[in-house]
């Protein structure tokens, strides 16, 4: 039984959400009305919604194909980090010789920022001859840190004698992780899935500094031409927007339960 | 089966795979780029022989594309208009000019009949 009423907890959250939405909701309504967001009085309600907008967006960029280098790289850098972050996750479950420096060189690797590694990643990325290529624009983000300790926090839940009860039975380890770890971690997939995708959908920089034909450019980058083209961009701009935000918000969506699961477990694990 | 099919991660995406197929169908039976409709006097009687000229969106302003003339019914169509985004106005010598009027089409070069009749007036 509560001691206390639970209504100042549910009115302080639904505060903090309407702080949160509004801009959303903002930014929606001015990619179907095209109002200045500077118009006083604001309207709350669009006076005259309607859809042109997206379509003028639609057409001014090659949408399409910006969209399909998005949704190529993400799905290249979701499917990376699901495979790599866990094998690494696995691995720092187990116990070895030097564990804790490199548990101390990931921590440590977390503070420094892209921007100061970008030199030498563009560096590799053009030896391998992937510079200006799908596989090159995801190859940065195909393992990430914060996800790996994602992973390991997971694994770290599964008993430790269902993985021997597999070792006898003569699994290798990399079915082990297959079979019976993935499985158990469907939150910590869901945690790297959706991290994996967002940090990839909106990447910016790195696309900037090593695409060169406008055909590999991605969404952020098509939004950056997009305003160089335009000239009122008031509803467009907006608009664009949606339909760049769009596909993360869905994604969120459907795995938002998974991914807050993912997220929390390692905090509330016994 | 029916419990995969069911699933949120199979179903949402699967409806939107569908609603795009369906919409592409649709815009592909439907963009012969006919735009059409008819032109009147201040009287409301249909002007024949009048110019309609179809103007396009440039990213920054309209650019007159192409002209037809009206029939004997004061019907106009333009069968290659290339655009979303396009203004209609008319003219004839001595009966006058109307508004260009703004045209926002769903996708480009969509098939289209203007409800409203363009109207001729002096001094337009």
């Amino acid at each position: 039984m509560n001691r206390y009423p639970r209504w100042p907890v549910h009115l302080a959250l639904i505060m903090a959400s309407f702080v949160m939405l509004v801009p959303f909701y903002w930014v929606a309504k001015t990619s179907v009305s095209g109002e200045n967001i500077y118009a006083y009085p604001p309207s709350i309600v669009p006076a005259k919604a309607q859809p042109f907008f997206y379509v003028d967006v639609w057409y001014a960029i090659p949408f399409a194909r910006y969209f399909l280098n998005s949704v190529a790289v993400s799905v290249i850098a979701v499917l990376a980090n699901v495979i790599f972050n866990a094998m690494a996750g696995y691995a720092l479950t187990h116990g070895f010789r030097g564990k804790n420096v490199v548990l101390m060189l990931f921590l440590s690797c977390m503070m420094v920022p892209f921007q100061a590694t970008i030199i030498p990643a563009y560096l590799i990325t053009g030896r391998l001859g992937l510079l200006d290529s799908w596989l090159g624009l995801a190859l940065p983000q195909c393992s990430t840190i914060i996800c790996i300790f994602v992973f390991k926090a997971s694994f770290d839940a599964v008993p430790r004698s269902l993985i021997d009860a597999a070792r006898i039975d003569g699994l290798p380890e990399w079915r082990i992780i297959w079979h019976i770890m993935m499985p158990l971690s469907t939150s910590a997939i869901a945690t790297n899935v959706i991290l994996a995708f967002i940090w990839s959908w909106n990447n910016f920089l790195w696309p900037l500094i090593m695409t060169r034909s406008a055909d590999m450019q991605t969404l952020p980058l098509g939004l950056a031409r997009f305003l160089s083209y335009q000239e009122d961009t008031t509803g467009a701009l907006y608009a664009f927007c949606i339909m760049v935000l769009a596909p993360g918000l869905l994604l969120f969506l459907l795995a938002q339960k998974e991914f807050i699961r993912g997220l929390t477990s390692g905090a509330t694990k016994g | 089966m029916r419990r995969i099919l069911l699933n949120r991660f199979v179903l949402v995406p699967g409806v939107i795979a569908l609603a795009t197929l369906a919409w592409n169908l649709y815009v592909a039976s439907h963009n012969h780029g006919l735009v059409t409709g008819r032109v009147i006097d201040a009287k409301g009687e249909p002007v024949a022989d009048a110019s309609v000229a179809l103007w396009v969106y440039n990213f920054t302003t309209y650019q007159e594309q192409m002209h037809v003339k009206t029939d004997s019914a004061g019907n106009f169509r333009f069968t290659d208009n290339p655009s979303h985004r396009i203004q209609l106005s008319a003219e004839k010598p001595g009966v006058g000019r109307s508004e260009r009027v703004p045209v926002f089409l769903y996708f480009r070069a969509e098939d289209f009949s203007l409800d409203a009749p363009l109207k001729l007036a002096r001094g337009e």
